[in-house]
């Protein structure tokens, strides 16, 4: 993860000031510093969103394609996530310093979605054992000022929100093998339930409290962290401890319970704004990368 | 995709056999006795045999077998940083290597690190880089390798514990041993310490709590160095499965212990009585 540099006497005033659930910023320990969210911001995926949280940036396209289904499971599609952590983010990233990073963050998005409910796999079934929709969810982090995995989840929701998978049609040819065709309409697509998706939310031990959507100064002075991704009914899909500390286990409990608190409530707000953005339909001014 | 050219492997579209068998994938029941005749929602735990001092050219290793799963590890340092760049002058490095031998698992895997081995590897770097004092080894590198024989599964678990012995055989200070415990929660119950047939059991109903979840702990500090769930559970299920492991744990801390001491009286025996 990129990191900086912090000195003792930042690190004793960092932690001071979390004791008394003031951070430097000015915000409570569970509150999330200013996210903008845009969706379809590149036209040629078939869905795509870009988050900023703070200083950092997420880029997240969607490529849905049609591929052969896993043999275990034949009468479902799949989603194959793959991070890139781009050198523009920091320079520890050049070459294949990000990869590391990224398959770290790509294996935990694998976890986050291994279950039935969060994706409605059967639905992204075209014919059982032989096609189905792979979607393709490539992240691209633009920038990076800490608090990747809940920016991720974030943008990742959105552009699952935002895809448009096109509709097609199945028929018999001469020989008796499938054709596939696409309809012709480009707007008859089939969008995806986002209900059921997960967001991470990432709490640092700073001391002897937890905070939510931590900077990269606040995750110098902490020595483990608790990943915990929350669908909005509250059930939990994945945890994981991250970094080279070791956790009470009362303080894990009352992380699980902060978490679960926190990522239910980020829920419903962005799914409102989701919906809202939607319905601009063509009146919505696109602000892209330059706003 | 990497390709591992100096072996002859079959077609890419070749599949395995059992993926054509008559009988339908057995489905594990979530009540009654496992099949192993173990107990349900009860912290049963399989017996485990442990050696140290196996690989005699190892600094330290030892060797596991808990049920089918066998796996040891190998520990080699404190020696010099192998990237110069990459030496802390105040403290040392653990890096970690967890793989599996391609007749481990039920279906023939590939020498070439997957995405599984490498985040296993680093989960496992996760749960002991707290327990070991490295801050003892400035300029230093400790390696840890594991490599399972066979997956039968909780292998991260058993890795975990299997790792902590091996440093403590190589002289490694630690803070205390780390212990690895899993389980799999089905339902309503729980499994602990799942082989490989109950943790890949996909049940048929579609229930609100399944999951699996492994836990590193140092007991005597009673601390959790290690964390990691899939799956979908509610909070409160998550909750009584961490304790659940913890409890599995302090099952183990004796036998591992045990094993430990002997493994030093062996190497050098108390002086006799003359």
């Amino acid at each position: 993860m990129a990191t900086v540099q912090v000195s003792e006497a930042e690190k004793v005033y960092i932690l001071h000031g979390i004791r008394d659930d003031l951070r430097v910023d000015g915000r409570g320990c569970e509150d999330y510093r200013h996210m903008e969210i845009e969706t379809d911001v590149v036209s040629n995926t078939d869905g795509s969103a870009k988050v900023t949280l703070g200083h950092t940036a997420v880029l997240v396209g969607i490529k849905a394609d049609i591929g052969k289904p896993r043999p275990m499971v034949p009468n479902e599609g799949y989603l194959e996530f793959f991070v890139d952590c781009s050198a523009n983010a920091t320079p520890e990233f050049e070459g294949r310093g990000g990869e590391e990073l990224g398959t770290e963050l790509s294996n935990t998005l694998y976890k986050v979605f291994n279950n039935k409910h969060s994706v409605d796999l059967k639905g992204l079934c075209i014919s059982a054992g032989e096609h189905c929709w792979v979607l393709y969810v490539d992240v691209l982090l633009l920038q990076c000022d800490g608090n990747l995995y809940d920016a991720i989840s974030v943008a990742i929701k959105a552009a699952l929100f935002n895809t448009k998978i096109p509709r097609v049609h199945i028929s018999a040819d001469e020989e008796g093998g499938k054709e596939i065709e696409l309809s012709d309409d480009p707007y008859d697509c089939m969008r995806l339930n986002v209900e059921n998706v997960p967001c991470i939310v990432t709490l640092c031990k700073v001391g002897h409290r937890h905070v939510v959507d931590a900077t990269l100064q606040e995750k110098a002075c902490s020595v483990a962290s608790l990943i915990i991704s929350v669908t909005h009914k509250g059930t939990v899909t994945c945890t994981r401890k991250v970094g080279g500390g070791s956790l009470d286990p009362e303080s894990i409990f009352e992380m699980t319970k902060a978490g679960k608190r926190v990522g239910k409530a980020l829920h419903a707000p962005l799914m409102k704004l989701l919906q809202q953005e939607e319905s601009l339909g063509k009146t919505r001014q696109k602000v892209g990368f330059l706003g | 995709m990497p390709t591992d050219t100096k072996r002859v492997r079959g077609p890419e579209v070749s599949q395995s056999p059992s993926l054509f068998l008559c009988k339908p994938a057995a489905v594990f029941p979530s009540h009654g006795a496992r099949a192993d005749g173990r107990q349900r929602d009860q912290v049963d735990v399989r017996p485990v045999f442990v050696r140290c001092g196996l690989v005699s050219q190892a600094k330290g290793s030892a060797y596991i077998e808990a049920g089918n799963t066998k796996l040891m590890c190998c520990v080699y340092g404190p020696k010099e940083t192998e990237r110069k760049d990459e030496t802390d002058m105040k403290c040392g490095k653990l890096t970690t290597d967890m793989r599996f031998a391609p007749f481990s698992c039920l279906e023939r895997g590939s020498w070439i690190q997957g995405s599984q081995d490498k985040d296993l590897s680093l989960m496992l770097h996760e749960s002991l880089q707290p327990a070991v004092c490295l801050h003892k080894y400035p300029r230093s590198q400790i390696e840890v390798n594991v490599m399972v024989l066979e997956n039968s599964g909780s292998v991260l678990a058993h890795a975990v514990t299997c790792a902590s012995l091996a440093l403590a055989d190589a002289g490694i200070e630690m803070y205390d041993l780390v212990l690895g415990c899993s389980i799999r929660q089905d339902g309503a119950s729980y499994v602990v310490d799942p082989s490989y047939m109950e943790e890949n059991s996909c049940s048929s109903v579609g229930s609100k709590n399944q999951g699996g979840l492994t836990v590193a702990f140092l007991p005597s500090l009673n601390q959790i160095s290690g964390l990691q769930s899939d799956g979908e559970m509610t909070e409160e299920t998550l909750t009584a499965g961490v304790r659940t492991c913890i409890e599995g744990c302090y099952k183990l801390y004796p036998v591992i212990q045990q094993a430990l001491a002997k493994a030093v009286r062996r190497a050098a025996p108390p002086p006799s009585e003359s």
